[in-house]
């Protein structure tokens, strides 16, 4: 069912504190193009070290990675990569808190030579397929959980990523609002065609992926995947479809945050050097 | 930032300036030697015998010397101002600039010119009464000085003022004319005379306050003041920069993972430092220039000292602000990108 190879990790080790804690042992698993992936396993076994070295925020121990079948041996083929080809949604947003969500989705566009009115019009558009198109000029701090976490996968899809990894990305969010994340991050994987590595606990969660990898202690257990059948349901949208109206405009902090001078030097900053360098 | 900026320009300019303006007040009288009491360390605090003015009159190449008497008098509604004796016979009445009325005839008592700025500030004109350590004082005319020290003080007969102060034959200073003004040698010859005459010390009038401790004292307590405030500023500013440490280090964070390499995360939080202290130095400046205008208006300090921050101190310290604004931003951004950025995203 795999189409072509996307991501491959071959004999992945890694190893914490001098080789006391083993992260991850001998791990292979090779992921292939418009494929959704559960990663499943105990608290400790392993998952968000995986998630961080198919990334390259973490250098494995040892091992190899191929991306499209060559190997990523140079951080910078990683930075390169996460730019351009790899989008990450985190469990706790990571969004900048001084800007507001349509400049954090733009941040993630900065360098790729993408003119001004380009990225407006992309971020535009990123928000209003997450369904926060009224929601641009809010800061983080003036959205609820669910609300921040959309604004994260619409940084994350920016840039029509091949691979979108997500570690426990609605382990912050009360059911209701998980189950709209998982809905949009299903559609938008369906509508792309791009690749989802989710790690989740959650196995009502992880039924909604084809693939199943099950983690024990740093090494892969087992895989299972799910029946054609049972899948060919599953492709179908979802109803639970994102709207405007499904959030409704409410002030989530009764007092206006801190706006002005002292807020989007940052964002300054970070175009100029986007920009220069 | 803002406010260090802003209190550093703003304390230094007064210290500047108590400088400057009392200088200044000095050069406007057209005297070359300024006689004083030596040893003594407050400036109206020394007196000196007028006995000794015929006698220096005798030394060749004095052209003139005449004496006065400063002190600070309480006048009307309890202000104190600069109170200045010259004697009938003195040259300075004829190089006082007049904007109005006259000056005092040689036997006049009880009558004052006026500072512009104090008749201006305390609602005064000629024919008006002027009240100087309880005696009541006919204003006869106003003086048109530039310096702010002399357009707020008040000259009155030397005898009166003597009276008033009980030190009857005695004045603060001397101010000696030289027959050639130019000639350092002569300076020099006339000052070494008039030093063998009793316990006096001559200098220039132009640099009299360098060597004079009180105002060495003043202008040192406010230049401190001025660079506490300007360190304070810089220790807020850099604790708070390091408190951001962990803020940067999420940030850092995100941005790799955004596929941002460690050399640009850098480049772009070392910008941020350069415009945040960029926008801080601005408004700095703005708010000195405002605090400096505000002190001036400040009854009793504008009274001696207009508080002017100068081009070249603004610019000095607006580049001090963003030097060190930059490198506060360096440090922290440093001290965060050595933490790999796994860490840098599992820590936030
Ligand atoms: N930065 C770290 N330093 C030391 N040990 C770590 C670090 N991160 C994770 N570990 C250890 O590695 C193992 C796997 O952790 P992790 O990948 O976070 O598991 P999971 O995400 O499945 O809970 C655990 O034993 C954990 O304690
Ligand atoms: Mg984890």
């Amino acid at each position: 069912m795999t189409s072509s190879h996307l991501l491959q990790l071959e004999h992945v080790n890694h190893t914490f504190d001098a080789g006391r804690i083993v992260a991850l042992r001998d791990v292979n698993l090779d992921f292939g193009e418009g494929e959704s992936v559960a990663i499943l396993g105990a608290s400790g076994s392993g998952k968000t070290t995986l998630i961080l070295v198919m990334c390259g925020i973490r250098t494995p121990t040892s091992g190899v990675l191929r991306w499209r079948g060559e190997p990523i041996s140079t951080l910078r083929q990683w930075t390169d990569l996460r730019r351009t080809e790899i989008g990450i949604v985190f469990q706790d947003f990571n969004l900048f808190s001084t800007l507001t969500a349509a400049e954090n989705v733009e941040v993630a566009m900065f360098g790729s030579g993408a003119s001004t009115a380009e990225r407006k019009r992309r971020v535009e558009e990123a928000l209003d397929t997450v369904g926060l198109a009224r929601r641009a000029t809010h800061l983080p701090q003036e959205l609820s959980g669910g609300e921040r976490q959309r604004v994260a996968i619409a940084r994350s899809i920016i840039n029509n990523p091949k691979l979108i990894l997500a570690d426990e990305p609605t382990g912050n969010l009360d059911s209701k609002n998980a189950a709209a994340i998982l809905d949009l991050m299903f559609d938008l994987q369906r509508a792309r065609g791009s690749t989802l590595i989710m790690v989740s606990h959650a196995p009502d969660q992880a039924r909604r992926c084809a693939r199943h990898v099950n983690m024990k202690d740093g090494q892969v257990v087992d895989q299972t995947f799910a029946p054609a059948r049972r899948m060919r349901r599953l492709r179908e949208p979802s109803r639970t479809r994102l709207s405007q109206s499904q959030a409704p405009a409410r002030a989530i902090h009764p007092h206006h945050p801190r706006r002005g001078v002292c807020r989007r030097q940052l964002h300054h900053a970070l175009r100029l050097v986007a920009q220069c360098a | 930032m803002a406010f260090a900026v802003g209190s550093f320009i703003t304390l230094y300019g007064l210290s500047r300036s108590v400088h400057e303006n009392v200088e200044r007040s000095f050069d406007e009288h057209g005297t070359d030697l300024t006689v004083k009491r030596r040893g003594i360390a407050e400036p109206f605090g020394g007196t000196i015998p007028q006995e000794i003015i015929p006698e220096i009159k005798k030394i060749p190449g004095v052209e003139d010397v005449a004496g006065q008497l400063l002190t600070f008098a309480a006048t009307d509604n309890d202000d104190n101002v600069l109170a200045v004796g010259w004697s009938p016979d003195s040259f300075y009445w004829t190089g006082a600039p007049l904007k109005a009325g006259r000056i005092p005839k040689p036997d006049e008592t009880k009558v004052a010119l006026v500072g512009s700025e104090i008749a201006r500030t305390m609602g005064k004109t000629v024919g008006d009464d002027i009240t100087l350590l309880g005696e009541k004082f006919k204003i006869v005319g106003l003086t048109d000085y530039h310096s702010i020290i002399n357009r707020n003080q008040v000259i009155v007969k030397l005898e009166d003022l003597q009276e008033l102060t009980f030190r009857t034959g005695a004045v603060t200073f001397l101010s000696i004319k030289l027959e050639n003004p130019g000639d350092q040698a002569e300076a020099d010859r006339v000052s070494q005379a008039v030093e063998a005459l009793d316990k006096l010390t001559v200098s220039p009038s132009e640099g009299m306050l360098r060597n004079d401790s009180l105002f060495g004292l003043l202008t040192a307590v406010s230049s401190a003041m001025a660079w506490v405030a300007l360190f304070m500023g810089v220790l807020m500013v850099l604790n708070t920069l390091l408190m951001a440490v962990l803020e940067r280090t999420r940030e850092i964070g995100i941005l790799s993972a955004l596929g941002w390499s460690k050399e640009r995360i850098m480049l772009a939080l070392v910008i941020e430092g350069f415009i945040l202290s960029a926008v801080g130095s601005v408004v700095g400046i703005l708010l000195g220039v405002a605090g400096s205008k505000f002190l001036s208006s400040i009854p009793s300090i504008g009274r001696y000292v207009a508080v002017e921050p100068t081009i070249p101190l603004i610019a000095i310290t607006a580049i001090a602000a963003v030097v060190l604004g930059v490198l506060g931003s360096f440090y922290p951004a440093w001290v965060a990108t050595r933490a790999s950025p796994a860490e840098a995203l599992e820590r936030a």
